[in-house]
């Protein structure tokens, strides 16, 4: 390994610093509120008309990005583990994005 | 916070990347989780829409007030998960014993609500695994995540049991993690859920 490269993962290791209980506590809070609007754009979305369904996967993905960013602090974790989590992530998105609209799963209506 | 998985007794003996390589196997492991949660999801929603099989669908009979409580309990699991995480690396014996029942407890209330809604559909609407491919889906998808929610309530007991008996030390400070890890990433494909499957009609 060289100089240069025990240095960069040695600045790594310095951490910032993580949030506080108190702050896990207002993130729960900001969580709640979001899951409190998703319920009610689900009883009075009708409303918005079309945007009901970009507003709740917005919201959604807030919530998705609040809990693995502080819960799970990937925010502060190293770049090799955001990288393994973040390619099954978007895999993920992008086959299944693709089979859905291939098999027309959105254009589907009972 | 200070990260147990960096402690100096670990640091010498699994690192070859900069981070633990049991932590770096669970981001992988949860990364490919996506994969299977994903599939799961793109086969309810494939099949939600498809006509001509006998009702009831699972979108006519959801009980949103009561999955909404479900889903803030979950979601109130993780904070006492990190609770239960920064008390760890605090040194907090008690700390952590104390949250890491309280996140068993949420996880098993959480279940409890998914056996009641499971038996509701069944016995109260007549809606099968057989009824229709949307049910099948439904239940597939929904008993995939409550069977992880189940496996992560036991590891949450088993560590409680290790810090009942005295036992939890820095050297557990890792598994603390890895545990906390798994029960938010079960939190977030929950989080999906509710929106993808219940909330948008």
């Amino acid at each position: 390994m060289t100089t240069e490269q025990h240095s960069a993962i040695e600045a790594e290791r310095h951490d910032p610093p993580h949030p506080t209980p108190i702050q896990y506590v207002k993130i729960a809070v900001v969580l709640a509120v979001l899951t409190g609007i998703e319920v009610a754009l689900f009883y009075v979305g009708d409303v918005f008309g079309g945007l009901q369904t970009p507003m709740l996967l917005v919201l959604a993905a807030l919530k998705f990005v609040i809990v693995v960013g502080w819960y799970m602090h990937l925010r502060f974790e190293r770049s090799t583990a955001q990288r393994f989590f973040g390619t099954g992530f978007v895999i993920a998105l992008f086959c299944y994005g693709i089979v859905l609209l291939a098999m027309g799963a959105f254009a589907l209506s009972r | 916070m200070t990260d147990l998985a960096h402690a100096p007794e670990h640091h010498d003996e699994h690192e070859s990347t900069g981070i633990d390589n049991r932590k770096l196997g669970m981001w992988a492991f949860l990364g490919s989780e996506f994969l299977f949660f994903g599939a799961l999801i793109s086969n309810y929603l494939l099949y939600q829409g498809r006509k001509g099989f006998p009702g009831p669908y699972p979108a006519d009979i959801y009980d949103i007030p009561f999955t909404s409580i479900s889903s803030f309990v979950l979601l109130m699991s993780s904070l006492t998960m990190v609770l239960a995480h920064n008390a760890m690396s605090r040194h907090d014996r008690n700390g952590t014993k104390t949250w890491l029942l309280a996140t068993a407890m949420l996880g098993s209330v959480f279940l409890g609500g998914q056996v009641f809604e499971f038996t509701e559909f069944i016995t109260e609407h007549g809606m099968k695994t057989t009824t229709n491919p949307a049910a099948s889906a439904f239940y597939v998808l929904t008993g995939f995540h409550g069977t992880h929610v189940a496996i992560g309530v036991i590891m949450l007991l088993s560590l409680w049991g290790i810090a009942r008996r005295g036992s939890l030390s820095d050297r557990h400070g890792l598994n603390v993690e890895l545990v906390g890890l798994y029960w938010h990433f079960v939190d977030i494909i929950w989080i999906v859920i509710f929106t993808v499957v219940y909330l948008i009609r």
